[in-house]
């Protein structure tokens, strides 16, 4: 499967308007091109790259603010990834390994739809969140809830629940990179 | 864990998400840092005394001061979201310290060889390399504060970025104190301590923009 630049922006524009499919879409083509580019650098290790497009991917979520649209969406995508990768070789100290800046994402190339199980078990890390950040991720990313529900059941405002999540997700994200050996 | 089902976590609920790239931040945290160095030289330095008798020349290296700020600034917003190119901002920051410590070659030829020392040095130690980095503190902070909640992807660059657009607002603040005139002056050292903030940027942002 490839996308294309005008294809993908479409998808990463829709899903900042809010709409979830859109969102999901363009998540779903990100995870194939982190795939390929995590493989292709990482080499040994599938579940290390994986551990990686997750962490990638957490990140281009809760920072999709951050995408200036006057820019190609795959230029942004490939910086975040280039510095989650650099991120991950300082922390598992493998220094002197440069990345060329400009090795843009060959998409068709690249691509890589497999999938392996990352290493790193989502409940676990949830269960090291604080309380009202580990119960607003539940409700509303893994029961489905609605935000409007989360907060008639638990009685919280409605933006502290979009607050309590983004907060989270950004602590798991923490989390999995502290994991990451 | 699947990728899968975290994509379907990520995407379950719709949330608008604002994504405007133009954005008053920038302006205000500069606005506040530029307040808070003019709050610090109140309270702890002082104007010069003939301030009044001097207000041209004190526009002037104001407004030197913030050609860095302006270029600081630009990069820095540049570079704090990701996937943008930066070299031609980047390149104008550097042009300008550059251009100033030419300019302050120049005037020092053109100077009368016995007050050439003096015109540089301005008779005294270089008290700027200490005041601009400390009045830079606000405007560094506050701009740290926008950038953190974007997403920098090269942090020692944003870092140098930060350091020199708040070395330029702090110097705008320090241009208030500052007695001495001399072109060479002025184009030596402010351009030497607004480097100074870039350079301490550099080491500081790599570790505390990581995100």
């Amino acid at each position: 499967m490839s996308f294309d630049e005008t294809r993908l922006r479409q998808l990463m524009l829709a899903g900042l308007d809010g709409d979830a499919g859109a969102h999901r879409a363009f998540l779903e083509a990100v995870s194939q091109m982190l795939r390929g580019y995590y493989r292709r650098r990482m080499g040994a290790s599938a579940a290390e790259a994986e551990d990686l497009v997750q962490e990638t991917l957490i990140a281009v979520h809760t920072r999709r603010d951050s995408y200036d649209p006057a820019f190609p969406v795959t230029a942004w995508v490939h910086a975040i990834a280039r510095y989650r990768l650099i991120d991950h070789w300082r922390r598992t100290k493998r220094r002197g390994v440069s990345v060329p800046i400009d090795d843009a994402f060959m998409l068709s190339e690249e691509s890589d739809a497999s999938e392996v199980d990352a290493r790193l078990d989502a409940s676990v890390l949830l269960a090291k969140l604080p309380p009202k950040q580990r119960d607003a991720i539940r409700l509303v990313k893994l029961e489905e809830r609605s935000v409007r529900e989360a907060a008639a059941l638990t009685g919280w405002g409605e933006s502290d629940i979009k607050i309590s999540i983004h907060r989270g997700l950004k602590t798991l994200a923490k989390l999995m990179r502290e994991q990451t050996p | 864990m699947k990728t899968k089902s975290l994509i379907d976590a990520l995407a379950n609920s719709e949330t608008e998400t604002p994504h405007k790239a133009g954005d008053a931040r920038w302006a205000l945290a500069a606005l506040l840092g530029l307040a808070g160095a003019l709050a610090i030289l109140g309270a702890f330095i002082g104007p010069r005394l003939d301030l009044g008798a001097s207000a041209g020349v004190t526009f002037a290296k104001a407004t030197f001061s913030a050609l860095f700020a302006a270029a600081g600034l630009a990069l820095t917003a540049r570079l704090a979201r990701p996937g943008r190119p930066a070299q031609t901002r980047a390149r104008m920051l550097g042009a300008i310290i550059v251009l100033s410590f030419a300019a302050a070659g120049i005037a020092l030829l053109g100077a009368d060889p016995d007050a050439r020392m003096r015109a540089w040095t301005g008779g005294a130690f270089p008290w700027c390399l200490v005041l601009i980095p400390l009045l830079a503190l606000p405007a560094a902070l506050a701009l740290g504060w926008v950038v953190r909640a974007l997403a920098p992807t090269q942090l020692t660059l944003t870092g140098a970025a930060i350091g020199a657009a708040s070395g330029g607002l702090g110097a705008m603040a320090y241009a208030l104190h500052c007695p001495v005139d001399s072109i060479a002056f002025v184009a030596t050292w402010y351009a030497l301590a607004i480097a100074l903030c870039a350079a301490l940027g550099a080491i500081v942002g790599a570790r505390l923009l990581r995100w």
